[in-house]
């Protein structure tokens, strides 16, 4: 690692871009994993504007309708368009699952940084406590954080980039630890480095693929975290069109035959989490032979 | 060894230690007075004042957390207001349950699992071999609670060959006798061999549901390992002596690749025993992960505290059988290294 | 002269990489008689390893067998279904392999790993005797307290003792042919004297014939009866000891032999070694394969690949792949 070659910014970038769209060309797995994902990115993002149906609007006399070509994916109990709710749904997903996986990487990554280069009681303290949130069940842990908090879309996000911290934390830790002790780092230090300058300009770019494998892993776990405390009801609250809600609402009429209500959003939770976790996958092939990151 | 087991067990107090600290200070750490808490938002101020004195409130921390283990050894655990029971009686009437579902759950994970990763690795066949990891990808994406719903459609809806969601038995069938709490076993202890028939029914699409996502971590895992194995020179000496290659696969290259998957297996099982709301839901069945959510929900928490320290208790029992059986099934770690 | 026991004509093995397809054996022949010790030599990479477990049919993919002829006791071999060869491998031929701490199953005990072997031969005989004959064959390749050891696991021995157990399964049910890849490689000089010297006893107690594949010519010289030179996967020089020792038809044997420290010729200074790399597989140069290495290369050498010369050199037949054999031997 420490007599790699840096080359200049420029060429890396398009090196990189260059090396992506070979994987990508190579890998038909990884193909159906990348055009799934921005198609779902795309519902998202212009879903408003290629299907203009409000996704909350009521319209008891379209209830429970079977997909069809005014209605794509069909209308729930109350007559909304399931695929206008799709496509909502997918933007929140996406949101929550990108805020999680920002905010836990940033705040993750910060406790281990810390942990690592200062090491000492903090290091102890900080790994204990995140040792302690890796002892629960994930789920049971959110739901502690969003009933203490106050049931919502936005305790529940608090509460999944609550447990993802320690993935980040003790990947970053150990990543610290290793290169401390590599030759530049020591000589770095021994000419007087201040500890943070130490960690900005020799630490972290190192870490940084180990780091993207991590977030591509814990934006799938994001996403399917919050469908689950949707589902019982401790996640996103009733007319939100969130994917685990609606699932939740379909649930009670899959088994009287309108099964488009409940199949569809669940569908997209498997397309984002599968398309991410094979992304991710691939990413550890390339980036990690070695893996040093946890599977989620 | 003396050592590793003396070791081992210090661990497992350790970590029941810490989980009884995190599970006495959940109360404390909530907004509000854990009396309160405890007796639920309807209990008078009188029944207040009184848990407080019960509790030791007044008392320093550390003597409030002796008296809390001491009872909770003693098997006094609290009660739960929502139930109008004590605790101890409502998660009796619940455990069973999930550790039924949750057995019959490990049972098919950990066969399929081991069944799919021979297959896929075996003899170096592209096609199996991205079949079984695209199941395994499905099966860590799926959210639980869709993919049972989809099962119910497909299995009782659509081709009515099982059960709805209707719990652990049809409508018209009685529980066995109880001796331990599952069914399947105390109906071949009492001999009503339809209620088994009717029971295992019932298990079926709850136990594939929420064996789908752990049958999916161990396939990956172990295939992992057993194509790490399989390259190992080993397998080719054994090939050498003119054993077959399939022989050679399941003798030798599975009980090595086998040996790194036990761990988690342990912790699956734990997580498994401990039950889950997600399935539980979809599938009206009567467990504890229910029982938890609906716990919180309601803000009983002398339910989740006893959940929260139970679990840990599973866990490191689990952990401690893991340690045993890879003594049994290990010989380096049975036997000291080097030559004698 | 005994009888040839086994017999290889044309045999070519490919491994597909992601590179691309390469040969790893390339149309190898050679014939071996009854109590036969042949030495194969070569770098690493040459493609010993490969030939030997191509001889057994014991190629695993990526790599494939895909052309050539393999006979042993006048039976034709190659090709056959696995199911036949099972009875071949460990019954006529025993393999000896190259690391003896990554030969042995870690979770079986040594004797299970020896009866497994005898047992899929004589199927007839009983758990019992089976293991009486295990505690024969560790008594035969001197491994001490046989009886007690039997139980042991492979974690539970030294490097040294774990060949020995390895030769022993080699053994276990009397093989016209051993293979041994690089046996005494990981062993200490001691120990390797023993094994060798074991190995000499089967053949002249026996007359087993024996491949031992090796980087060693100190071994070569003192163990071997024959010798063929392994280079990109064919046979570039094929001789006997005495003969490889006295005069190299081909450059490469010549340079292999002066990369050997020798006692006799002590110096200072660094060892000469081969200058220049191992040729990839993948992408052979057009002529000769050792032409960009070699010292005596000619404008002919890269555009045409050597036919291989039939030369006598003092009475000893000598096949080699260069241009210039004849020339090289007769000065
Ligand atoms: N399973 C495999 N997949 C791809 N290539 C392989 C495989 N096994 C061997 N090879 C290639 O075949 C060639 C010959 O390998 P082989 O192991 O026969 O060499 P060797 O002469 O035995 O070397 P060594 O002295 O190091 O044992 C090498 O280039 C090697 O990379
Ligand atoms: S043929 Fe030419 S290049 Fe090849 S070994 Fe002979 S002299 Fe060297
Ligand atoms: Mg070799």
């Amino acid at each position: 690692m420490a007599d790699v070659a840096i080359p200049a910014p420029g060429t890396a970038r398009r090196a990189t871009a260059r090396t992506a769209l070979r994987l990508v060309h190579d890998d038909p797995q990884l193909l159906f994993a990348s055009v799934l994902l921005a198609l779902l990115a795309a519902l998202a993002a212009l879903g408003p504007v290629l299907w203009p149906q409000n996704p909350l609007a009521l319209n008891i006399g379209e209830a429970l309708r079977a997909p069809s070509p005014a209605h794509p994916m069909g209308t729930d109990n109350v007559g909304r368009d399931v695929f206008a709710r799709f496509c909502a749904g997918a933007r929140i997903s996406l949101s929550v699952g990108a805020i999680v996986t920002a905010a836990g990487a940033a705040f993750g990554s910060l406790i281990g940084l810390g942990a690592g280069t200062l090491g000492g009681w903090l290091d102890a303290v900080l790994m204990r406590v995140m040792d302690a949130i890796l002892a629960f069940p994930p789920l049971a842990l959110a739901m502690a954080v969003t009933v203490g908090l106050g049931v919502g879309l936005k305790t529940a996000t608090l509460g999944i980039v609550l447990t993802s911290l320690p993935y980040f934390a003790r990947l970053l830790r150990s990543e610290v630890i290793k290169i401390r002790t590599l030759p530049f780092v020591e000589a770095a230090t021994a000419i007087g480095a201040h500890p943070s300058w130490i960690m900005w300009r020799h630490i972290l770019p190192h870490t940084l693929s180990t780091l993207l494998i991590q977030s591509a892993a814990v934006f799938g776990y994001a996403i399917l975290t919050l469908a689950g405390l949707g589902f019982v009801g401790l996640g996103a609250q009733v007319p939100t069109p969130e994917w685990g809600v609606m699932i939740t609402n379909g649930l009670q009429y899959a088994l009287t035959g309108q099964w488009w209500i409940g199949v569809f959003p669940g569908l997209g939770v498997l397309a984002v989490v599968t398309a991410t976790s094979i992304i991710a996958d691939r990413l550890r092939d390339a980036l990690d032979p070695r893996g040093r990151y946890a599977h989620l | 060894m003396i050592r590793t087991v003396g070791g081992r067990l210090l661990g497992s107090l350790a970590a029941i230690f810490g989980a009884s600290v995190v599970s006495f200070l959940f109360l404390r750490i909530l907004p509000g007075n854990p009396a309160r808490l405890i007796l639920g938002p309807l209990a008078s101020q009188q029944a207040i004042q009184q848990q407080v004195r019960l509790m030791g409130l007044d008392r320093p921390i550390y003597v409030q957390y002796l008296r809390y283990i001491s009872s909770f050894f003693s098997g006094d655990w609290g009660f739960s207001y929502s139930n109008g029971r004590p605790v101890r009686e409502v998660i009796a009437t619940r455990l069973p349950a999930s550790i039924e579902l949750g057995l019959y759950a490990f049972a098919f994970a950990f066969v399929a699992a081991v069944v799919l990763a021979l297959l896929s690795t075996y003899r170096h066949r592209p096609v199996v071999d991205g079949t079984v990891r695209a199941i395994s990808f499905f099966g860590l994406g799926t959210p639980p609670f869709w993919f049972g719903l989809l099962l119910l459609l497909a299995f009782s809806q659509a081709l009515h060959l099982l059960p709805g969601p209707e719990g652990r038995l049809g409508p018209a069938v009685a529980p066995p006798p109880t001796v331990t709490g599952l069914y399947t076993v105390d109906a071949v202890i009492a001999g009503q061999w339809g209620t088994l028939g009717n029971a295992l029914q019932h298990l079926v699409l709850p136990a594939v549901t929420l064996g789908l996502a752990p049958f999916a971590y161990l396939v990956r895992l172990l295939r992992v390992n057993l194509l790490e194995v399989s390259r190992e020179q080993f397998i080719t000496v054994v090939r050498s002596k003119g054993v077959g290659r399939w022989t050679a696969y399941v003798r030798h290259a599975l009980p090595n690749a086998f040996l790194p998957t036990l761990t988690a297996g342990g912790m699956v099982l734990a997580q498994l025993l401990a039950g889950s709301v997600l399935v539980e839901t979809v599938f009206n069945w009567p467990g504890v992960g229910a029982l938890v959510v609906d716990s919180i929900l309601r803000q009983d928490y002398a339910v989740v505290q006893t959940f929260i320290l139970l679990s840990a208790f599973a866990y490191v029992a689990l952990n401690l059988i893991v340690d045993v059986l890879y003594g049994v099934i290990d010989p380096r770690v049975r036997t000291p290294t080097g030559a004698r | 002269m005994d009888e040839v026991l086994l017999s290889v004509r044309g045999l070519r093995t490919e491994f597909v990489t992601r590179d691309g397809v390469f040969a790893a054996v390339r149309d190898v022949s050679f014939e071996l008689r009854r109590g036969e010790k042949l030495g194969i030599v070569g770098e690493s990479g040459s493609g010993k390893s490969a030939l030997a477990l191509s001889i057994v049919g014991l190629i695993e993919p990526p790599g494939r067998v895909v052309a050539g002829e393999v006979e042993l006791n006048g039976r034709r071999i190659s090709g056959l279904p696995d199911r036949q060869l099972q009875l071949v491998r460990g019954k006529e031929v025993g393999l000896i392999f190259q690391d003896p701490m990554a030969a042995l199953d870690p979770v079986k005990s040594i004797g299970d790993q020896i009866v497994e072997g005898i047992r899929r031969h004589r199927r007839h005989l009983g758990r019992r005797e089976a293991r009486r004959l295990a505690i024969e064959l560790l008594r035969e390749v001197q491994v001490p307290f046989a009886e007690r050891r039997l139980a042991d696991y492979p974690h539970q021995y030294s490097g040294g003792m774990r060949q020995r157990v390895m030769i022993a399964i080699a053994l276990a049910n009397e093989p016209d042919l051993i293979i041994a890849d690089e046996p005494t490689t990981a062993l200490d000089v001691t120990t390797q004297a023993q094994v060798l010297d074991l190995l000499d006893r089967l053949v002249s107690e026996r007359r087993t014939a024996i491949i031992l594949i090796t980087h060693n010519l100190g071994i070569v010289a003192e163990f071997c009866d024959s010798v063929h030179v392994m280079y990109a996967g064919r046979f570039v020089e094929r001789t006997t000891v005495e003969q490889l020792f006295r005069a190299q038809a081909h450059p490469y044997t010549e340079a292999l032999l002066r990369s050997v420290p020798r006692p006799d010729r002590l110096q200072r200074g660094p060892l000469p070694s081969i200058p220049g790399f191992p040729p990839s597989l993948a992408h052979l140069p057009p002529g000769c394969s050792f032409a960009p290495r070699c010292p005596a290369a000619q404008e002919i050498c890269r555009d045409r690949a050597p036919a291989t010369v039939e030369l006598v050199s003092e009475s000893t037949p000598v096949l080699a792949e260069c241009h210039f054999a004849r020339e090289r031997l007769r000065t």
